[in-house]
């Protein structure tokens, strides 16, 4: 392994102060190649500069990503479920409107597979020194489909409507105390500044397609952008009808590389079984998103392929900090140990899965603190505790949930290992809307129970687990969770630039929520997408989104 | 011909009331549904400002009386209302989708009636033989076995296997008329398979009945050719109660069709009111279900009035 501290030296003069932190962490061996590029992308480093860093530093370059270009042409047909609203970039609340955006608009940023930042319509970032302002330079030479050219205006004004209350935006809960309205300005006709409620270290991933909605639309749509899906993506609208599909075709002005395939057609299907039979018989190339339960018949096919996505979905089971019998934090750890995580994840989740460790750093997060140590199935120890906690014959509780995903099936496990220490849990499973209720205090099952599971989708960062759920003043605090230490270390993290202030705020997190575990977090699940074997070159993040420029058919 | 009149008329203020109860039901059963409509549009985790705003916009938080009158008042001037969920008129995709349902229906109707028409009276012709038993049974068994079991393997069979037939409908829906009927059959299959049992079991019984009669017994006995005797006589009066049944039926093929149509993916008004239902589009939904209980009536109104005209008893004149 050898380094070039010449160059290096050069880079560290050059670069802000957690840049220099970064390579310092690079050169003393706490910062691996990977979270290198993630966390260097965040700060706005390019990732040819970042690659250089990594090669002078002597970290040995990854394959190159590039694969060969195919010839243009082809139809590429995708079953998806049915997205739950119209498609309105605004207010698009799910996993299948969501992918809607992304075939003809584009994000400031992409995250990728990875959790690496890459440039889309911002061609560089940077905070300022307490990363309370935060600087993007605008791509030159985009067009919107309508032929208008893309401006730092219409970036500024794409933002300031997610932000702004009025608008119905279903990003609020994303910018709530992070960017207010009209904290998104044009510079100049290709710089947008962002002056921050607060100093972010991840801000970029706000607005990046870690934020599904956060698509830039030109500065003056008014909502109605079901008739034209106007943006600046690669595809273009050929003909959407609601609770039908949608088509799209290649957009032959686009800045980057043209898309691969001629057109591309969504079917919208009511449910998953039919969708898996379509696959089966050809009539769609792809499933856009495959619950593991429901799609065995083709996960175990040779006959197709599929594309799993580390992700950081879960199901949160929260049990209420602020009643009994869980307010006695024993209590609550004795419950998070009788669970076996490595059972649960070849069980239920058929291997797709990565294990948790009762706070929201999964491991996949450059930021989670590798040292914290692993909870682990220990009976003897949780009887302790019940015994210690006053409850050692155990008791009665009830556990209300939703009829969502595996849920119900890890409802019953847990339900049975919570049996062998003598808590006898009670089932409530519910539909969604009425778990949910009216999602406020008072008002909703699922943040008034005493025990609940809740599903969580991917966000490339923690930032939202740690807040709505687990800040005193959170909005979904279920588990009624209120520790001033905990919102402190929190508020720190979110402000800390640098990955390795980062990481050590999130390992104090990490041993705090382990302590008090308002949530266990049992495991982080996969995102499945699932292809015939002819086709090629599909990507899709844990998002939920998918994308087909480079798709082809062989 | 005042008779004919007056029983249509009768039927007319039967049908006006009954979807009249039915619009009552529909749009106060679906307040019964849980959860918040503002909150099922934007979902679980939107800001709740953003909620209220929406539920006021929508005018769901006005009294439930005002919300009624001004649906129904709209709903009899033609204005079916505009849906939550797409800010759009609910016109369009209650007609796309009753065009759909009605032409699955009628695709299934060309097949099933005259082939359980023709099973039934076949088997009452042979009864009690080897055909009838045939019939009776094979009959009998595919109305028990749900349409999401024979649907899957018919799926299975003509379009994962023998790759036959397309499995689920085209999002392209300008394919010609033979395209269009190429992905009707799968789905009209396995309703073909639940009706047959059922209709065939009726002109069985129905023929049956009238081949025992006294009037079939009379003319046989006085000489008539045994095709006139079956197609003047006994085909009349065996059929009377097979029609009602398949009046029946088509309110059923019309708007309950939901499992099959998730299952081929077909966009249906039953698929389209179970949508509607699940994410709380509450003017779809009554509009959905308001358009399907018109057609259950008028298809009854209809099987009522050829029941009518072909029953001697409740018209003047008779067969001659």
């Amino acid at each position: 392994m050898s380094r070039d501290y010449g160059l290096l030296d050069r880079f560290r003069r050059q670069a802000s102060e957690p840049e220099r932190s970064l390579i310092d962490g690079v050169l003393r061996g706490t910062i691996s190649r990977r979270e290198l590029f993630r966390h260097g992308s965040v700060l706005g480093l390019s990732l040819p500069l970042i690659s250089r860093i990594g090669a002078a530093a002597g970290l040995a370059s990854a394959a190159s990503l590039r694969t060969a270009r195919a010839a243009p042409g082809g139809v590429i047909r995708v079953g998806m479920s049915m997205p739950s609203t119209a498609i309105d970039p605004v207010i698009v609340p799910d996993s299948n409107g969501l992918a809607m955006l992304n075939q003809t608009g584009e994000f400031l940023a992409i995250d990728g597979p990875d959790l690496v930042l890459r440039p889309a319509l911002a061609t560089s970032w940077s905070p300022n020194k307490d990363g309370s302002v935060w600087t993007f330079k605008i791509r030159t030479g985009v067009k919107f489909h309508n032929g208008a050219a893309l401006t730092a205006k219409d970036v500024a004004a794409s933002i300031n409507r997610l932000a702004d209350p009025a608008n119905k935006s279903n990003a609020l809960s994303a910018f709530t105390g992070v960017l207010s309205p009209g904290g998104a300005k044009a510079i100049d006709d290709q710089t947008v500044e962002f002056h921050l409620d607060a100093p972010n270290g991840n801000f970029p991933y706000i607005v990046s397609s870690d934020n599904y909605n956060a698509i830039i639309l030109p500065a003056d749509y008014s909502g109605d952008w079901e008739k034209t899906f106007i943006g600046t993506g690669p595809f273009r609208l050929e003909k959407y009808t609601p609770k039908v599909g949608a088509s799209f075709v290649r957009n032959p002005d686009y800045w980057g590389e043209k898309a691969i395939p001629d057109r591309t057609e969504f079917v919208f299907y009511a449910d998953i079984q039919p969708q898996i039979l379509a696959l089966q018989g050809g009539d769609v190339d792809i499933i856009k998103q495959a619950p593991v339960l429901s799609s065995l018949a083709v996960l175990n096919d040779p006959k197709f392929n599929v594309i799993s996505v580390p992700s950081v979905a879960h199901q949160q089971l929260h049990m209420r900090c602020d009643q009994a019998p869980f307010q006695d934090k024993r209590v609550r750890q004795a419950l998070a140990l009788t669970i076996d995580r490595q059972k649960l994840v070849q069980g239920l989740l058929r291997g797709r899965a990565k294990i948790g460790n009762d706070s929201p750093f999964a491991a996949i997060f450059p930021s989670s603190d590798p040292s914290v140590p692993q909870r682990k199935q220990d009976l003897a120890q949780a009887r302790q505790l019940l015994e210690a906690a006053g409850v050692g014959k155990g008791f009665k509780v009830t556990l209300t949930t939703e009829n969502w995903l595996e849920i119900p099936q890890y409802a019953q496990l847990v339900q049975s290992a919570a049996k062998q220490v003598g808590i006898e849990i009670a089932l409530k499973i519910e539909e969604q809307d009425a778990y949910y209720g009216d999602a406020v205090y008072g008002k909703s099952d699922w943040l008034d129970s005493a025990m609940g599971i809740t599903d969580y989708g991917h966000r490339g960062v923690p930032n939202v687990f740690l807040a709505a759920p687990l800040l005193s003043d959170g909005t979904w605090n279920g588990a009624h969770f209120k520790n001033p230490q905990y919102d402190g270390l929190v508020k720190s993290y979110v402000g800390a630039l640098d990955l390795e202030s980062q990481r050590a705020a999130a390992g104090k997190i990490q041993r705090l929520l382990l302590d008090e575990t308002p949530i266990v977090f049992a495991y982080f699940y996969d995102y499945l997408a699932v292809t015939a074997k002819n086709v090629t070159g599909v990507e899709v993040s844990a998002m939920a989104q998918i994308y087909l420029d480079k798709a082809k058919k062989v | 011909m005042s008779s004919i009149a007056a029983f249509l008329g009768q039927r007319l203020g039967w049908a006006v009331m009954t979807l009249l109860i039915l619009s009552v039901m529909v749009f106060f059963g679906a307040q019964v549904l849980p959860g918040n409509i503002g909150r099922a549009i934007l979902g679980p985790l939107a800001d709740v400002a953003a909620v209220t705003a929406l539920n006021h916009e929508l005018g769901v938080d006005r009294p439930l009386w005002v919300q009624y009158w001004d649906w129904i008042s709209h709903f009899v001037r033609g204005d079916m209302g505009r849906s939550f969920i797409y800010h759009t008129p609910v016109f369009p995709f209650v007609a796309a989708s009753l065009t759909k349902s009605l032409a699955l229906a009628l695709v299934v109707c060309v097949l099933v009636i005259p082939l359980s028409l023709a099973g039934g009276v076949y088997a009452a012709l042979k009864a009690h033989r080897a055909a009838d038993r045939i019939i009776t049974l094979t009959g009998l068994a595919m109305t028990v076995v749900p349409e999401f079991v024979s649907g899957i393997i018919l799926i299975l069979v003509f379009g994962v296997w023998l790759r036959w037939l397309p499995i689920s409908a085209k999002w392209a829906d300008d394919a010609g008329l033979l395209g269009r009927l190429d992905h009707l059959i799968l789905p009209a299959l396995p309703l073909v398979l639940i009706l047959f049992g059922y209709i065939a079991k009726m002109a069985r019984a129905g023929t049956l009945a009238a081949l025992e009669s006294d009037y079939t017994r009379t003319a046989v006995l006085k000489g008539l050719p045994q095709a006139t005797v079956i197609g003047r006589h006994v085909l009349r009066n065996a059929l009377l109660p097979t029609i009602s049944v398949i009046g029946t039926q088509v309110g059923y093929l019309i708007g309950g069709l939901i499992v099959v149509e998730t299952l081929f993916n077909y966009r249906g008004i039953g698929a389209l009111i179970f949508s509607a239902a699940k994410a709380k589009d509450f003017p779809m939904l009554q509009a959905g279900v308001l358009t399907v209980g018109l057609c259950y009536t008028v298809a009854a109104i209809f099987a009522d009035l050829l029941f009518y005209l072909l029953n001697p008893r409740l018209r003047s004149g008779g067969a001659r």
